[in-house]
């Protein structure tokens, strides 16, 4: 059995424009990576770790699944 | 997107390993053709080529350091490090098995050198492209 492709989106844009226009770099200074990173984790290029998944959802004061979906495509 | 520190870093060491390790085939070819066989003979050439290449690295990420904010390395610089190394060691462990299969058949000392630098070069250019092919295609 094949197993189902995952693919992870975020909310993290929308985000941080509800949080006055928040910068990738104001973002990325409080989740502790580089700005690149938190560009590549917004344009679905990278899936953050555990650790800065819960760092980005603490900033935004949101649960966990309302920063970062889940999808499984066949 | 802008390059990070660490990608501009990589292309440093790119260029670097290109330009410096490839001169250094060019010579050493010609070397070898012209039949030196003597592996001392090809140290100071090596040396030169190692003192240069570190100078450009070094000069360059200077330059690259003082134009960029300056970053430590994150998860995903060092994931695709991780990932990069992965995918281009194979090519050090075949010149590694080349040369242990030349020393069977007693090739000359300054092939079996040379195979190994070569292979150690080659696993080392891919290394950076496949990191820089990372950094702009996702890990």
């Amino acid at each position: 059995m094949v197993p189902a492709k995952v693919v992870i989106r975020n909310q993290i844009r929308a985000l941080r424009f509800e949080s006055g226009e928040m910068t990738q770099q104001d973002l990325a200074d409080r989740i502790g990576v580089s700005r690149q990173t938190v560009n590549a984790i917004e344009g679905g290029k990278y899936s953050p770790s555990l650790e800065v998944a819960f760092r980005v959802a603490q900033v935004f004061d949101k649960p966990l699944e309302a920063v970062f979906q889940c999808l499984m495509t066949e | 997107m802008g390059a990070s520190l660490e990608e501009k870093g990589v292309w440093l060491q790119l260029v670097a390993t290109v330009l410096g390790l490839g001169a250094y085939f060019v010579v050493a070819g010609l070397m070898l053709s012209a039949g030196v066989t003597a592996l001392p003979a090809y140290v100071p050439l090596f040396i030169v080529t190692v003192v240069m290449m570190v100078a450009l690295m070094v000069a360059g990420f200077v330059v690259a350091a003082i134009a960029s904010r300056p970053e430590g390395r994150d998860e995903r610089d060092r994931l695709i490090g991780w990932r990069a190394e992965n995918n281009s060691s194979w090519v050090l462990a075949v010149g590694v098995f080349a040369a242990i299969t030349g020393m069977l058949f007693s090739i000359n000392n300054v092939w079996i050198a040379h195979l190994l630098l070569l292979s150690m070069f080659l696993s080392e250019v891919l290394g950076q492209v496949l990191r820089l092919v990372y950094y702009r295609r996702g890990v």
